[in-house]
């Protein structure tokens, strides 16, 4: 408990923080005005409102929520580098773990809190900018069948954002060093996602649609590809072997984590 | 009460070890400082003592090691500088306003935030609690760390050159809030660069050159034998003066063209001397020095690597041989020599010899019977004060070394 206080109080105290969530707000409006004007009138695809509402730019690496979460975990892990606390906090594994494990529950209850900010402000935004609006209130309408549809993709957003800030707290873990850690966060889903999306074609699979979506890097390859990507378009489910392909180099870097830990003097 | 036994710290293999077998105690209502030059290893002890560092040696607080303590911050204060080094960085998130530090400091901690607030007024630094760190000078970033080892009220305090950087209204300030923290029964190990300031803060001196430990004395002691009292002469008759005062056998040496520097003898019997025999005088001093060359080691008096106690050599030993520089005699004497003569070592291989085998030294001076020691060293033409003939007896500031008193605990 006295470390989460810590760690609550250190992110609250930290002007970063607030600027840090300001921008990703600020830029996660902004592609949603831009999306929203493009969109085309009339009965809105689940897609591309998903898109629209988690603001996904093509070509960057992951959602912009994501990145901001990313940045707050290694930004959270690399003030201990730089500014050590007490170092009774530091001497000892087990309350070295305990930091971590702090760490790792403020950045994930901050970044699912980010994530669902940003939902709300994009979905508001598509309903005010959106022409006549009324079809885009059917797919927000719990009561209607679209709206399972636009659910699990957002619920897969609000995941990967929480995921996208473990994981930049956990690779600066490693790397020591909050700039390297969010540019090796950006750096893998570029390197990930290819060579997945490879894998599952080998094994006769297509990425599930809520991911696709979700997952810029390969909407931009898409993107670029042009028509032939509205092909792929075969809503395949999310099946155990994505599951774990995604889960194993998490846990990966988890284990790492704390693995590096054991042999450190310090955070 | 903590207990620093054999702490080693070799950063490379083959090069010198940064920290070579300190022990010493540091005790509950005292306060112990580690008085050294830059890189003499201070830092590296105090670290090592809250195991930041990997290294050899155990220190135990009040039985414990550092990492077993149940609740370390509310027993042991720590103030160490940054791993940067960085003085002016003091330890906090430049961006963060210094109550904010602090009250996040006192949620590790576990304590409320009103003792945080509490703190920045002790410190004197409530009036810019709500300014960022960055905006912070040295001085302040040291009072804020210091607030910082004190959030948990501990009983312990380790600090690391705790009054670097602070204006002297603030220096005092701190001289009399350890003063207050011993008295409740505080134990309080220092670390600092000027002897002067160690004889003011401490009540025992552990002095350290190079990563050994070379002196581990009470205050009183460390004063008269490390902070030299001299008295500076000059005029135009100098040269008579000094044969008047070496006759009587004080010390004089050389200071710069035209003046003396006379220690053993007080002001007023010099300018006696002077008056009697006609000399002129054109200024008449009293001033502090460093002695420049550290006082031998005395072996530790702890419960731990046995009691030796170095009393003044029988009468053979104190018969004056002072134009012969005396060999510097390792760290401590050796008993076997100490057995033959009282009279240190001469021959040099035997020296190194000496000085290379401290840690065996103190071993067998365990082993050995409690028996007077003397430990000398003096560096070329520098002169055994304590030496002096009991012919002079006016001797206001410097008196003899006559009885264990003092060294034995």
């Amino acid at each position: 408990m006295r470390v989460l206080a810590y760690e609550v109080r250190r992110l609250r105290g930290l002007r970063s923080t607030w600027l840090i969530l300001a921008a990703v707000l600020l830029a996660d409006a902004a592609v949603a005005v831009v999306l929203a004007r493009q969109l085309p009138a009339g009965q809105l695809g689940t897609a591309a409102a998903v898109r629209c509402v988690t603001a996904v730019v093509p070509l960057l690496p992951l959602p912009i929520a994501a990145l901001g979460a990313g940045a707050l975990g290694a930004l959270s892990y690399g003030h201990e580098v730089r500014y050590p606390g007490l170092p009774a906090g530091r001497v000892s594994y087990r309350r070295r773990l305990g930091l971590l494990v702090a760490k790792l529950a403020a950045t994930g209850v901050l970044a699912v809190l980010l994530a669902a900010a940003t939902v709300l402000l994009d979905a508001a935004v598509l309903r005010l900018l959106h022409a006549p609006g009324a079809r885009v209130a059917a797919l927000f309408d719990p009561a209607s069948a679209g709206f399972a549809e636009v659910l699990r993709p957002l619920v897969f957003f609000v995941g990967l954002t929480a995921l996208a800030g473990w994981a930049g707290l956990l690779v600066t873990s490693l790397v020591r060093s909050a700039a390297a850690g969010l540019l090796i966060l950006c750096a893998v889903p570029a390197l990930l996602e290819p060579v997945l999306s490879l894998l599952l074609r080998q094994s006769g699979r297509v990425w599930p649609a809520q991911l696709r979506e979700l997952l810029p890097f390969q909407y931009g390859l898409d993107l670029v590809r042009g028509a032939d990507a509205q092909q792929l378009e075969v809503s395949a489910a999310l099946d155990g072997t994505l599951l774990a392909a995604v889960s194993v180099p998490a846990v990966l870097l988890l284990l790492a984590g704390l693995l590096a830990q054991i042999r450190r003097r310090a955070l | 009460m903590i207990q620093i036994t054999g702490l080693t710290k070799v950063h490379r293999r083959g090069r010198a070890p940064a920290l070579l077998d300190l022990t010493f105690d540091a005790r509950p209502g005292v306060v112990t400082a580690l008085l050294g030059a830059e890189g003499a290893g201070k830092t590296t002890a105090l670290r090592l003592m809250v195991e930041l560092e990997r290294g050899q040696g155990i220190t135990l607080f009040d039985g414990r090691t550092y990492r077993r303590l149940r609740r370390p911050e509310r027993q042991v204060g720590v103030l160490l500088p940054t791993a940067g080094g960085d003085a002016a960085a003091g330890g906090g998130h430049p961006g963060l306003k210094a109550r904010a530090h602090l009250r996040m400091l006192a949620g590790a901690v576990g304590v409320p935030a009103a003792r945080a607030d509490e703190l920045l007024e002790q410190t004197r630094l409530a009036g810019v609690a709500g300014h960022r760190l960055r905006s912070f000078s040295p001085g302040m970033h040291r009072r804020l760390a210091l607030a910082v080892a004190l959030l948990g009220s501990p009983g312990t305090l380790l600090l690391d050159a705790p009054t670097e950087g602070l204006s002297p209204r603030n220096v005092e300030w701190f001289h009399s809030f350890l003063r207050s923290f011993t008295v409740s029964g505080g134990t309080v190990l220092v670390t600092t660069r000027t002897p002067q300031e160690a004889a003011v803060l401490a009540d025992r001196v552990v002095t350290l050159d190079q990563g050994r430990l070379v002196a581990d004395q009470p205050v009183a002691e460390f004063r008269r034998t490390r902070l030299h009292p001299e008295v500076s002469v000059r005029g135009p008759q100098m040269a008579r003066l000094a044969d008047l005062l070496t006759e009587q056998g004080h010390q004089v040496r050389r200071d710069g063209g035209v003046g003396l520097a006379v220690s053993g003898l007080g002001r007023t019997e010099i300018g006696e001397l002077a008056y009697r025999h006609g000399i002129l005088l054109h200024e008449l001093a009293d001033r502090v020095v460093e002695q420049p060359v550290p006082h031998p080691s005395l072996p530790t008096a702890s419960g731990r690597s046995g009691h030796v106690l170095l009393n003044p050599p029988d009468a053979p030993g104190r018969n004056r041989d002072d134009t012969r520089p005396q060999p510097q005699f390792g760290q401590s004497g050796l008993p076997e020599q100490a057995d033959q003569s009282g009279q240190p070592a001469e021959r040099p291989e035997e020296q190194t010899l000496v000085a290379q085998l401290t840690a065996a030294t103190i071993a067998t001076a365990t082993a050995a019977p409690e028996r007077p020691l003397r430990a000398v060293s003096l560096s070329g033409h520098q002169l055994f004060r304590d030496e002096v003939p009991e012919s002079s007896t006016v001797r206001p500031i410097s008196r003899p070394v006559t009885g264990p008193d003092h060294r034995s605990e």
